[in-house]
């Protein structure tokens, strides 16, 4: 099952071959991965778990971890010929297939950090610049969705609103009922952004927002952006390969950055950042975290932030030989799961007497689900207990949304679950989920029960 | 050493960073202190044919605290939400309480755990950034840094400070360097020179022992004529810090303190940590990679920068049970450390006629050694291709610094190599490194043999 990594080391310490370069760059289909294999590739997954939660830390089978173990192996052995002759070569085959995978037009476009949240704190330290050196002027506007992650929020009040700029957040429905509904809330908002002359400096579009998770039309929104004058367009996919389609040259976006660690079997963690080559801020762009390779670009700076542990990132060869194992690759895996949560997630709704969150078209591996309003959730504090109470009291780890009821609305669904779906799921998963939820339900079971435990 | 999942998916509370002791405990009597074949073992992943004499570069980290990091990787991969929401904070807690003790912080809110010094100098730099963009400094308002300042603080500098509108001023350093007192007058003699045309200095950053060439710094006296000078905000880099020198924060007294604990204490790659005085809160520091956390103090911003790998700076606890199994712990292994490398550069140059860089009280466990000047050593690229040289042919790993020779030196030393020592050395390390330039000299061999 795991390819025998023959790095071995010379009499005088240096490593003739290294652990990634002999893995197949093309996919080469011997056999499918068969369910027992799949089993024991995610057999460190606590098994009394129903782990209906791959989008918040992703997954990595065992093949993929024991490829990395070796590479961590071989810099501890002999760290300084680690670094000379193994380290940036590894960086670039991997920066070399992910430029394949998201038909990027050259390597120098991608960078490999480690997450979304680096890749939006590099974007966003150049809009800062930008205020500082004269490029923008204080009141320049930024536009994000309502529904961006908090750690972007943030980033965006650390570097946008701190050197002056004005956040437009984009308010979105929930639940949505089509893409349309999303792309005129945000050409509203763009041009409302722009009244008084107020230049739009950039927009930040999630391609799947986290939550509640809908897949954001984003080259539509990305052609509204050039239409009404954006300067520049960064999309977040933190939930993007291996979830969606990610193809950068058809999305058009300026900056594109997306987990691997997610939806792609790397090990936490790893994520690219893509910048267009003739976007001219494409060579403004710095890793924060400044070394000696500075200036060099943004690809060559990622690559040496100081001595850490680069093994996530040297190891995409190996996820991509384990997803050249299932049918279909990437795609085969991306519509199975799709599929897959799909089917779960209208079970569980018609279990509970409820409804999904959007239509199964807008959404990926991820999907919204309602939970019975009797249940009593009436505050994001109210969803974390719950969760917490899932976890401790029966082995579910699923995330809870809350979704303020509407004025008027009679007996309202204010809770909605996040559930994903990923190759080492199963069915029987997603029925323990839906019988704890009909069991607590049957008990008379609110969250006004729950302490104020941490949750 | 597993930690026992619970039915329902929580561990119990014998996870595997709570079940290591949270004091230090030193040894009660001598024939617990760890012996020789019990190092060997801890460091028996090293390349057994490798005369590893660099630990200074990329540090070192024994197999028992290794498997401690891969229970804490195992924990996250079995059930990341459990970890995340129960264990990470707590372990991150526990790391920075004992960074506090090691160091004589005043406070664990002083102290925050990043990935290296690299890191600590971005977050530090980034601020003076601010400064300049928020009017507290002006264009023009110098910053000071040693000559020998690491390459990537340099940078650094330039990144945030000259790009900001900022005046960096270089000081000059000798080396060699004979005693503690050339460098303190240089120092100040910079800052004042930094200072004529009514020019503020608002920030200073000091190596406690700079990289190439390796010396120890007097840090406390540099501070202390910061003060006098008026400098606004002093960055102590102790890259190689902790384990390695003496770090009393403060009784150095900078306001801002970084040191690798992958380097001298044992930590696999990598976690550093960032002291803050707290009265320097003010200065509003924050990680660079801005989370939902951010807010909330830069120990709190560091402990959540997104989903990664944080087994590294929560195995903290561990490597200091290791070091515990040292006679006298980390005091001990510096005296011991700083002991040998003195006697095996002193044996290093007398073999080769040379001489040290600095006198023995200026090193630590590390040292410059003179190289044959025959070898000829004449660039940066030499020393390059010489340590390259070394590494594939002999089996010898040590880092090479190049000194420009002055006007009318004769026959001048140019190759200074920087020796080390940690506790899996051996003097057959150096025996190696010895025999292997004295074959060189003897065969006649120079640098301008070397391909590019």
């Amino acid at each position: 099952m795991a390819s025998s990594l023959d790095s071995q080391p010379t009499a005088n310490g240096t490593f003739a071959a290294d652990p990634a370069s002999h893995i197949a760059k093309k996919p080469k289909i011997l056999s499918t991965i068969t369910p027992a294999e799949i089993l024991s590739e995610f057999s460190h997954h606590d098994p009394s778990v129903t782990r209906i939660n791959n989008g918040s830390f992703g997954s990595c089978p065992a093949s993929v971890l024991s490829a990395q173990k070796q590479i961590q192996l071989q810099f501890l052995c002999q760290p300084d010929d680690f670094y000379v002759n193994h380290l940036q070569p590894g960086i670039l085959r991997s920066r070399t297939l992910i430029k394949q995978f998201i038909n990027a037009d050259h390597v120098d476009e991608v960078s490999i950090v480690d997450n979304a949240t680096t890749a939006a704190s590099i974007f966003l330290q150049q809009i800062a610049w930008g205020f500082a050196e004269g490029r923008f002027q204080k009141g320049d506007a930024a536009v994000m969705l309502h529904y961006a992650y908090g750690s972007v929020k943030k980033s965006m009040e650390a570097h946008i609103t701190r050197a002056g700029g004005h956040v437009i957040e984009v308010p979105l429905p929930f639940p949505v009922t089509s893409p349309d509904e999303i792309v005129q809330e945000f050409r509203r908002t763009l041009q409302r952004g722009k009244t008084g002359g107020r230049r739009i400096r950039f927009a930040v579009i999630d391609h799947v927002s986290s939550m509640p998770s809908v897949v954001i039309p984003v080259k539509e929104l990305v052609q509204i952006c050039r239409e009404e004058g954006v300067d520049q367009v960064f999309v977040d996919a933190a939930h993007g390969i291996g979830c969606v389609d990610v193809d950068v040259k058809e999305i058009g976006a300026d900056f594109y950055t997306s987990n691997l660690y997610k939806w792609f079997f790397c090990p936490p963690s790893v994520a690219f950042l893509y910048c267009k080559r003739s976007v001219e801020s494409s060579c403004n762009l710095h890793h924060p975290v400044v070394s000696h390779v500075y200036g060099n670009g943004l690809a060559i700076e990622s690559a040496w932030i100081g001595n850490r542990d680069y093994s996530p990132q040297l190891v995409v060869p190996k996820a991509v030989e384990f997803i050249n194992r299932f049918e279909g690759g990437i795609e085969g895996i991306k519509k199975r799961n799709h599929q897959g949560v799909v089917e779960m997630g209208e079970m569980l709704a018609k279990a509970w007497g409820t409804h999904l969150g959007c239509p199964p078209q807008m959404c990926s591996s991820m999907i919204m689900v309602g939970l019975p309003a009797c249940l009593g959730i009436w505050s994001s504090e109210d969803c974390l207990k719950l969760r917490t109470h899932l976890r401790d009291k029966f082995a579910v780890e699923v995330p809870i949304y809350y979704r303020a009821p509407k004025d008027g609305e009679v007996g309202p669904v204010t809770g909605y679950a996040r559930i994903s779906y990923q190759v080492y799921n199963k069915p029987e998963d997603y029925f323990k989920f839906r019988d704890i939820i009909n069991k607590l339900v049957f008990e008379g079971f609110t969250c006004e029960s729950l302490s104020n435990e941490k949750a | 050493m597993a930690s026992t999942a619970t039915i329902n998916g929580t561990t119990t509370a014998a996870d595997p960073i709570s079940r290591i002791p949270k004091k230090s405990k030193l040894p009660s009597t001598p024939h617990q202190f760890i012996t020789l074949a019990e190092i060997v073992s801890e460091f028996s992943h090293h390349h057994p044919s490798v005369a590893r004499i660099n630990n200074g570069s990329f540090g070192s980290c024994p197999a028992s605290v290794l498997a401690a990091q891969k229970e804490i990787q195992l924990q996250w991969l079995s059930q990341p939400d459990d970890f995340y929401f129960n264990h990470l904070q707590t372990g991150f807690l526990r790391s920075r309480t004992i960074v506090k003790q090691l160091i004589n912080a005043d406070h664990v809110d002083e102290v925050s755990i990043v990935d290296n010094a690299t890191t600590a100098a971005a977050i530090v730099l980034q601020q003076v950034a601010w400064g300049f963009a928020e009017g507290r400094f002006q264009k023009g308002d110098a910053a000071v840094m040693l000559h020998y300042a690491y390459g990537a603080v340099k940078k650094s500098m330039q990144a945030y400070v000259t790009r900001a509108g900022g005046h960096v001023i270089e000081v000059p350093l000798p080396f060699p360097v004979t005693c503690v007192d050339e460098i303190v007058q240089e120092f100040r003699r910079a800052l004042q020179r930094g200072k004529m045309g009514g020019r503020r200095v608002r920030f200073a950053v000091i190596d406690h022992v700079t990289s190439m060439p390796s010396v120890v710094i007097p840090v406390k006296e540099l501070v202390k004529i910061c003060r006098e000078e008026g400098v606004d905000q002093v960055f102590v880099d102790a890259a190689h810090g902790i384990g390695c020198v003496d770090v009393d924060v403060k009784e150095i007294g900078a306001d801002f303190y970084t040191s690798n604990l992958h380097k001298w204490f044992f930590c696999p790659s990598s976690v550093a940590f960032l002291y803050c005085k707290r009265s320097m809160e003010s200065c509003d520091l924050h990680h660079p990679v801005v989370s939902h956390a951010y807010g909330n103090g830069l120990a709190l911003e560091s402990a959540w920068i997104g989903t990664r790998d944080y087994s590294a700076q929560l195995v903290v606890p561990k490597a200091l049970e290791f070091v515990n199994r040292f006679q006298d712990g980390i005091e001990g292994i510096k005296k011991r450390n700083h002991q040998a490398v003195v006697e095996m550069g002193e044996m290093l140059a007398m073999a080769w006629g040379t001489h040290l860089g600095c006198p023995p009280e200026m090193c630590c466990s590390m040292i410059m050694v003179g190289l044959p000047a025959c070898l000829g050593i004449s660039n940066n690229e030499d020393t390059l291709k010489l340590r390259t040289h070394l590494r594939d042919k002999f089996g010898v790993e040590v880092p090479i610094y190049y000194r420009e020779p002055k006007n009318g030196e004769v026959g001048p030393v140019t190759g200074y190599a920087r020796i080390c020592y940690q506790v899996y050395n051996k003097p057959q390390d150096y025996y190696k490194f010895r025999d292997v330039i004295n074959e060189l000299v003897r065969e006649g061999f120079t640098c301008e043999s070397l391909p590019n």
